[in-house]
């Protein structure tokens, strides 16, 4: 259950780059993406409860998985002694990897969950102008920029673990797929890294331009033709 | 005819080794964990065993620790090596630093200094985990009879997961077990995987799963795959683990 | 102080331990168990190479029965084994391994079809039939007619073991760990139990039982050079000594094993010469076809051990920093061989060697392996002098094995003295002697006996190291008591142990730690092992003959006119420096096979006078039975099945029959 919560999450957060990253390819690709969370491209009107429901989705999946890791950390004292005297002693790269998990898992639990609730309150508020503002007059880049690392490693981490948890089938292949998947983890962690962090940029950079005119929402120009539904 | 390494290796310089060892005697009331320095000049060829051996002959009489095959095969002496689980036996001190720190293995009750109980952890392991096959009548074979066939490659499978020689490596080696004291540990699961891969065994998947299909069992490892690192018989743990997983798994939907 | 009762106290935990008590326990008596480690560190996982049992499922063990196995068996021990002994283990063998097959032991299976072997250092292309796919296969061993080594890969006492602890604790048997028995309470002429010494607490406790029985395996840690587990330094035999009533039989007898590496002694199975290896001396040379043509490397392990110490001694050893050796080459079995049936030969090498023998050549030199004497019994396992005492396995000489003792054929013995002597024991306790009335008087006589013994230990205010005189003990007994020995060197042993033995007393312990307390346990065992050593060079002196392992180069024939008998020792007067020996002969008239040449090694021997006339009437009994009725034969010559338990006599069943 841990492990499928943490799949979905991390699927998502994949995902969700993938999204937001639709900002380097322009003003115009990323509203396209927010109608179409918002149902535009069905309904023909923006409903953004759609998001605030999706978010909800995903806070919940979160909480979740956070009550289920919870029962795996030490909790008690002779416990949390066990494990780091554990730590100290062997070096060992999985083990230690479990650790940063647990820590990213813990901060991310206020981080995502700040993220989350801010989307459920505001879900209008999502577009190239509305996000950009938040960003950087409101300062939301902090946030992100934590986010953006802390949930990378822990989903990459994540799935490194799933994959040795459930996939390992002969002997033959299981240091081999050990080593690949470990290297494809790494791999991916870099790319999101890159993705995010040049979204993250972008959107600085958008909202440090309209920094003047927060509040103002973009609508676009010449690329009406994109918007089908309107 | 190729010359082995014991001809071809040039006499170096002899090495003083400090070696450090966690110290606790629990029948004494005075006595509190500490590290005491010992040191020994190293010998060609010497492991662990022979360096142990030499400080309690000639330096400290009342220092205790588990050998007895000494090739590697019982699993009596695992301990902590510079940290990391391995057996003390067959480990040759050329191989390790100057600074040797020796530590029982954690996750055992403690007898003392590096001698640990895991002869008690294993007997409650099997115990529960009833670890042996099980069959109707098993008390009524008939040993005159011709034995009942097996497949060559299915024997040598059973013997590869039989290799397992309850060192407690893994154990010590997983922060899991170190953290939740039920946990059965590769050593366990890997029995399990052993046992459910004998056909004279006639238990289920669902009498499996009544053992281990839990967090105490197979759903309480987090796969850390210290076990497998760790394991001295290069038992393939992950493999076993990922297997009983996907098993047990199936048989709880 | 606490008192334990039980019915059936088992001193050992391996294999042959662990069989006793489950016989005992499914015949309904309560049993303990008691181990110096944990139940499956005991040393019989150490065994790598097989167990001997006449199964004849592969192609190399095609038609082999127990006669031939019995065969070799007497033949290996030079007629120093009570033949119908070696009747009731070669009949019961193929039984024991089936049934520790049937409760989970993974032995390796024929395979059928061709396949490629080596054979006197040549690649040979065999096939395995048909009709033995997937039943029990077996590799070659030393002194063997037929390939009958039943295996686990290279870690076939390690599977055993594994499977007889996991049925004991499926059947429930308590295993109390880390306990030691350092002395037995007697009443006389009848064993009550032991005093028992908590090996992590330092207390001690006692253990009254109607039967007690002894399987602490080997004493081979009286010698410095060794294959054998620290632990077996052979206490069971030790205290069963002490109370001067048991009687050890063959001390003397003491099998050195061809393949130690060099120089830690470490064992390397037999099984790397059976599957093909060869020996090579300094040069490279394949010597072992010069002395023994008939069975090269595959001799018995006395004669192979012999003639490497006599190769090395003309000088064509290899040398090293540490001495002179030989070498095991096993390189031409090839890598995929040696990765899937000699593994743990591999990892060996690997990490005390850092040798790789697919590629490279192993150092050996023989080593210290197996003590053929110990507590001597009779069939049943039974002391004949000390009532209620029984023993097994290695600890005990009910006396299969007589001076030399076959490749494989220990496990076997394990596992066949534990299914007999368990019912024996059972037998015993049903019966009227096995009432034991026992006072707690005598009881607590005993353990105060035994507290003062550890007190005045502690207490000592002499100046000996224990640690320095088990190093002169070990010495001793390695230069003096080894492969070659010779009346002087004999006697200097003696002398060294006396002389230790007077020094021992004057131990003094440099730690007061409290607990364990492992100097103490190295004093107290230190003496009792100077015994052991004692009765292994007394007898070895007082033995003017050459026998299997026992080989007097001042005596190199085997002399059956004088010698043909087994040695006793007993130590009846605590303050004496040496054994009372006495000597038990082996009756001619009675033997299935008279004594001959062996058909490898000396060909000389001084003949008795009843050999050639037991062979007439032999010649004479069986004219008139049937070739084909080889039962009927063997019944005719010596009768052995009312010896075993009831529920073991039947004849064994193999694939080939009928045909």
């Amino acid at each position: 259950m841990q492990g499928l919560s943490g799949l979905l999450l991390v699927l998502f957060v994949w995902a969700h780059m993938f999204f937001e990253s639709s900002i380097l390819l322009g003003k115009d690709a990323m509203l396209w993406v927010t109608h179409m969370f918002e149902g535009v491209h069905v309904f023909g009107e923006p409903y953004p409860q759609l998001v605030s429901a999706a978010a909800l989705v995903v806070f919940l999946l979160l909480a979740l998985h956070a009550g289920l890791a919870l029962r795996r950390l030490p909790a008690r004292a002779r416990e949390y002694r066990a494990i780091h005297t554990h730590l100290r002693s062997i070096h060992h790269a999985d083990t230690t990897v479990w650790y940063v998990q647990v820590v990213t898992g813990f901060a991310l639990f206020f981080l995502a969950s700040a993220h989350l609730i801010q989307v459920m309150l505001q879900p209008d508020a999502i577009g190239p102008y509305a996000s950009s503002d938040r960003i950087w007059s409101g300062r939301f880049w902090i946030l992100y920029a934590l986010l953006l690392i802390t949930v990378h490693v822990h989903a990459g981490a994540g799935f490194y673990r799933l994959v040795m948890k459930w996939g390992p089938l002969t002997a033959a292949n299981a240091a081999a797929l050990r080593r690949r998947t470990r290297t494809l983890a790494i791999f991916i962690v870099g790319f999101f890294l890159l993705l995010g962090g040049a979204s993250l940029a972008t959107y600085m950079k958008i909202g440090y331009e309209h920094r003047a005119l927060v509040g103002e929402r973009y609508v676009p120009g010449s690329h009406a033709d994109l918007n089908g539904g309107e | 005819m190729k010359p082995t390494p014991m001809q071809t290796i040039p006499l170096k310089q002899s090495r003083t080794l400090r070696i450090e060892i966690l110290r606790h005697n629990p029948a004494d009331p005075d006595s509190h964990p500490h590290l005491q320095v010992f040191e020994i000049e190293e010998a060609e060829t010497m492991t662990l065993f022979i360096a142990l051996t030499e400080i309690r002959q000639t330096q400290d009489a009342s220092l205790q620790f588990d050998f007895v095959c000494r090739a590697g095969i019982c699993g009596s002496c695992g301990m902590l090596i510079n940290g990391r689980p391995g057996l003390a036996c067959r480990t040759l001190t050329r191989e390790l630093p100057d600074t040797i720190r020796l530590a029982p293995l954690p996750g055992f009750e403690l007898i003392g200094d590096l001698s640990v109980n895991t002869g008690k952890w294993m007997r409650g392991m099997s115990e529960r985990l009833e670890t042996w096959v099980h069959r109707e009548n098993i008390e009524a074979i008939d040993i005159d009879a011709v034995e009942q066939r097996m497949a060559p490659e299915l024997a040598e499978q059973l013997y590869e997961l039989e290799r397992c020689i309850e060192c407690g490596c893994c154990i010590a080696a997983c922060g899991t077990a170190q953290m939740h004291e039920d946990f059965v540990g590769a050593a366990g699961l890997n029995q399990i995987a052993r046992f459910r891969l004998d056909p004279r065994d006639t238990r289920s998947d669902a009498d499996y799963y009544e053992l281990v299909g839990d967090e105490s069992g197979v759903f309480g490892c987090m796969t850390l795959l210290g076990c497998e690192d760790y394991c001295p018989k290069n038992l393939p743990l992950a493999v076993q683990l990922a297997f009983l997983r996907r098993k047990m798994a199936r048989q709880g939907l | 102080m606490q008192i334990i009762y039980t019915d059936v106290l088992v001193v050992g935990g391996g294999l042959a331990g662990q069989r006793v008590a489950i016989g005992a326990r499914r015949r309904g008596l309560d049993t303990i168990v008691l181990s110096l480690v944990p139940a499956k560190r005991s040393h019989s996982s150490a065994a790598q190479g097989g167990m001997q049992a006449s199964l004849g499922n592969c192609l190399g063990g095609a038609g082999d029965n127990e006669d031939i196995h019995f065969a070799d068996t007497v033949r290996g021990s030079d007629w120093g084994a009570d033949q119908a002994v070696v009747r009731m283990f070669a009949h019961t063998a193929p039984k024991a391994i089936r049934e520790l097959t049937a409760w989970g032991v993974p032995f390796n299976r024929v395979a059928s079809g061709e396949r490629t072997i080596s054979v006197d250092g040549e690649s040979k292309v065999i096939s395995e039939p048909d009709e033995s796919h997937g039943l029990i296969t077996a590799r070659n061993f030393g002194g063997t007619a037929k390939w009958r080594a039943c295996y686990v890969s290279d870690g076939t006492g390690h599977a055993m073991l594994y499977t007889m602890s996991n049925r004991a604790i499926a059947e429930k048997i308590p295993v109390h760990e880390r306990m030691e028995a350092v002395a037995l309470i007697c009443d006389g002429p009848r064993c009550c139990g032991a005093i028992v010494r908590n090996l992590m607490s330092g207390e001690l406790l006692a253990y009254v039982a109607k039967a007690t029985c002894i399987a602490t395996g080997g004493y081979g840690r009286i010698y410095r050079v060794s294959t054998n587990a620290v632990i077996n330094e052979g206490i069971g035999a030790a205290i069963a000594l002490q109370t001067g009533v048991a009687t050890l039989g063959n001390m003397e007898a003491v099998q050195f094993h061809p393949t130690g590496i060099f120089p830690a002694g470490i064992l390397v199975t037999e099984g790397c010469r059976g599957d093909g290896g060869l020996l090579l001396d300094g040069a490279g040379h394949r010597f072992m076809p010069d002395y023994e043509p008939e069975q090269r490397e595959l001799a018995s392990r006395d004669v192979v051990s012999r003639r490497m110490e006599e190769h090395i001694a003309a000088g064509h050893g290899a040398q090293s920093r540490f001495g002179e050796h030989l070498w095991l080459d096993i390189r031409l079995l090839g890598e995929a061989h040696i990765a899937s049936k000699l593994r743990e030969v591999k990892e060996i090498c690997q990490y005390f060697l850092g040798v790789d023998p697919a590629q490279e050549l192993i150092p050996v030199r023989p080593a210290q392996h197996y003590s053929m004497g110990g507590i001597r019994t009779d069939h049943n396992g039974h002391s004949q002098t000390l009532t209620g005492l029984f023993a097994a396995g290695e600890a005990a000489c009910w006396d299969m094995h007589g001076f030399n003792r076959l490749g494989g054929n220990s496990v076997a013995e394990t596992v066949v003295a534990g299914m007999i002597v368990g019912e024996s024991i059972a037998d015993f306790c049903a019966s009227d002697a096995g009432a034991l009335t026992v006072s707690t008087t005598l009881v607590q006589e005993s353990l105060r006996r035994e507290e003062g013994r550890l007190q005045a230990i502690a207490n000592s205010t002499g100046d000996e190291s224990v640690y320095e005189l088990t190093g002169l003990m070990q010495d001793t007994m390695t230069r003096n008591v080894g492969i070659f020995r010779e009346g002087e060197k004999l006697q200097e042993a003696v002398a060294d142990l006396r002389s230790l033995q007077q020094r021992a007393a004057a131990i003094r312990l440099r730690s007061t730690a409290r607990g364990a307390s492992p100097e103490l346990v190295a004093t107290y065992r230190l003496r009792h092992m100077l015994r052991l050593a004692q009765c292994t060079a007394y007898g070895a002196l007082q033995r003017t003959e050459s026998r299997g392992a026992h080989f007097r180069a001042d005596f190199p024939r085997r002399d059956d006119s004088q010698w043909l008998k087994r040695t006793l020792a007993r130590w009846p007067d605590p303050d004496a420096d040496t054994p009372e020996l006495s000597y038990e002969a082996l009756d001619i008239a009675r033997m299935e096979i008279p004594p001959g040449w062996r058909g490898y090694g000396e060909r000389d021997y001084i003949a008795h006078a009843d050999s050639a006339r037991r062979q007439q009437q032999i010649d004479a009994l069986l004219a008139d039975v049937p070739e084909t009725d080889r039962a009927a034969r063997q019944q005719a010559l010596m009768p052995f099945r009312h010896l075993l338990p009831a529920h073991l006599r039947a004849d064994n069943q193999r694939v080939g029959d009928g045909q």
